[in-house]
């Protein structure tokens, strides 16, 4: 009998916390069916009939160029950044060579070393390189990732086994088909773990893709969104549908995978 | 087994050494991106700061004048430390409390749908600070806002309060925002930790008649000290590092506007450095003295993090 006591009083907090952790984005969908003028109603629960309204609003403007922008750019910064860690962590966790010891410890303490350390030097250099115009900046960056290095030499030195290599080396296979072929799919987890986190990563990014695009054409989601009160100056209904069009197809895909996101997420935590 | 003639030996030996520096062409693109695209500007950034110059006009070279200036005759660079540090007072204690109570509640057998709850508190970390910064805008609206909504229903308040418009208010809407950003994500890292607590150690308490709160705080919070390290100082660093949700919170679009928000209250190191680079304060882009302001906050950091280390390992001695 206790038990069951004790069990619907933490239920009823942990539902109580879930209540509000949620609340915020439950507001947000709901006012993105009022106009602005209604907005304080939103105390009432019950959504209003001006969705199809701020939907065109916001889409006639040209949002969806935002989601097309930040998806070119998380891609390829993804693929580009998980392979040269893996090649880089290869690297360092199979192989001798003059050098190695220094290197590896040069990468671990720029771990330490804040991307904004680089900022204002990176944006002069974008100029100067004829970039400014495009969505490089956004990506090249961050690419050469520390973590993303150290991350992977940690795992492939635990995870990949030293008889298979030397098997492969034995029948005359390449040090390059080697690691395409072979080491490739055994590290497969930790290309995924890294993805998400980079991907993410480029996803939510805000302070260098400002500092380095100007161009509206070219901006991404966070960027759109920091210019909407810009865009729709008293439209406030309009500025929280752009917010939810642009907020929603994270929570969803959260959602779908949160298991693999959590663990990925939390991974630097636990190892590091 | 037969022994390896010295020739097949010296074959094995010069494949290994041809194997080994194959390991430098894997090394290589990395440390060739991270040399011209993160190396690089850290380093032009340094010899920028020793300069004044204003991104177009020939660069003017002026010593540790930007430094002196940053020292000695710059209010702005010490308020935004000061309000980094105001806020991460506000915010890590209260963070890392709520979130062992929160873990702990998660952590018994009681509760089987622990998965269902540990999403739903994650949710709003996996959301771009952009986006967060704007909704809480929004919620915090001194006319519209459903917070001052509530409050005022519920007979808390007479009339709602302008949250972003008043410098003693704004820090805490920034706190509560950071702590409902990093709350699920701080809870998942204790979880972790606790689960790998042995349970014997939590039965022998219980045998003991240890209570709830003393088996929290006395049992599993010393078992947790590496992972609260952890949240302590990577807490630390991202609050002296905070931009984007400060930003939007109080000044959304990126038109110069309210730097800093009322009363310079939410200014940070990093919003200071990007308002000096566009010009905030004197109408004029100072590159040079904007890479001298993102110098003097690494410094900081530096200097917190190995204050975070000593304070530590100092209480560490104490255990023992």
């Amino acid at each position: 009998m206790n038990k069951i006591i004790l069990r619907i009083f933490i239920y009823a907090i942990l539902i109580a916390i879930t209540l509000v952790m949620i609340q915020p984005f439950f507001f947000m969908v709901l006012m993105s069916t009022y106009r602005t003028q209604q907005l304080g109603d939103v105390l009432t629960l019950r959504p209003g009939g001006h969705l199809m309204e701020n939907l065109k609003t916001v889409l006639a403007s040209g949002f969806m160029s935002y989601y097309w922008n930040s998806i070119k750019a998380a891609v390829v910064f993804t693929v580009l950044s998980v392979f040269l860690c893996a090649l880089a962590g290869y690297g360092f966790a199979k192989f001798q060579f003059k050098g190695k010891k220094a290197l590896y410890t040069f990468v671990l303490g720029s771990m330490m070393i804040p991307a904004q350390l680089g900022l204002i030097g990176y944006v002069v250099q974008m100029r100067r390189m004829h970039l400014i115009g495009t969505l490089w900046p956004i990506i090249l960056g961050d690419i050469a990732s520390c973590f993303g290095v150290f991350w992977m030499t940690q795992y492939i030195t635990s995870s990949v086994p030293k008889p298979i290599m030397e098997a492969a080396r034995m029948d005359g296979c390449s040090e390059f088909r080697l690691f395409f072929q072979i080491v490739m799919p055994i590290i497969r987890p930790a290309l995924a773990t890294l993805g998400i986190l980079q991907f993410v990563f480029s996803w939510n990014y805000y302070l260098r893709p400002m500092m380095t695009i100007s161009n509206p054409d070219l901006y991404t989601i966070p960027l759109g969104i920091a210019s909407l009160s810009t865009r729709y100056q008293t439209n406030y209904a309009a500025q929280i549908t752009a917010l939810a069009l642009g907020t929603i197809p994270t929570i969803i895909i959260f959602i779908l995978g949160a298991r693999t996101f959590i663990s990925s997420l939390t991974s630097g935590a636990v190892k590091g | 087994m037969e022994k390896p003639s010295a020739l097949s030996k010296i074959k094995k030996a010069s494949s290994l050494e041809k194997a080994n520096r194959a390991g430098l062409f894997f090394v290589l693109p990395f440390l060739i991106i991270f040399a011209i695209f993160n190396l690089y500007p850290v380093l032009h950034s340094l010899r920028l700061s020793f300069y004044s110059w204003d991104g177009i006009s020939p660069m003017k070279p002026v010593g540790f004048a930007n430094y002196v200036r940053l020292v000695t005759a710059d209010p702005y660079f010490f308020k935004s430390i000061g309000n980094t540090l105001y806020l991460l007072i506000l915010y890590l204690p209260l963070t890392v409390l709520l979130a062992l109570l929160l873990a702990s509640l998660l952590n018994n057998k009681i509760v089987p749908k622990k998965h269902f709850f540990q999403t739903a508190w994650f949710l709003p970390y996996i959301v771009a600070p952009v986006s967060i910064g704007l909704l809480f805008r929004v919620l915090f609206d001194w006319s519209t806002g459903a917070v001052n909504g509530i409050l005022v229903k519920i007979g808390l308040l007479h009339e709602g309060l302008n949250w972003l418009g008043d410098p003693k208010l704004t820090p805490l809407v920034l706190a509560i925002l950071l702590i409902w950003s990093d709350l699920g994500y701080v809870t998942t890292l204790f979880l972790a930790g606790m689960t790998n607590i042995s349970s014997e150690i939590l039965e022998a308490a219980e045998v003991d008649g240890a209570n709830y709160l003393q088996t929290l705080f006395k049992i599993i919070v010393p078992l947790l000290k590496p992972v609260i390290v952890f949240v302590t100082i990577t807490g630390t660093i991202a609050c002296l590092q905070l931009y984007d949700a400060a930003n939007i919170l109080v000044n959304p679009g990126m038109m110069a506007g309210t730097v800093g928000g009322p009363g310079r209250s939410v200014l940070t190191g990093i919003w200071y450095m990007v308002d000096t680079s566009r010009g905030g304060s004197t109408g004029r882009p100072e590159m040079g003295y904007a890479a001298a302001i993102t110098y003097g906050l690494f410094f900081v950091t530096a200097l917190f993090s190995i204050l975070n280390f000593k304070l530590i390992s100092s209480k560490e001695e104490n255990y023992e």
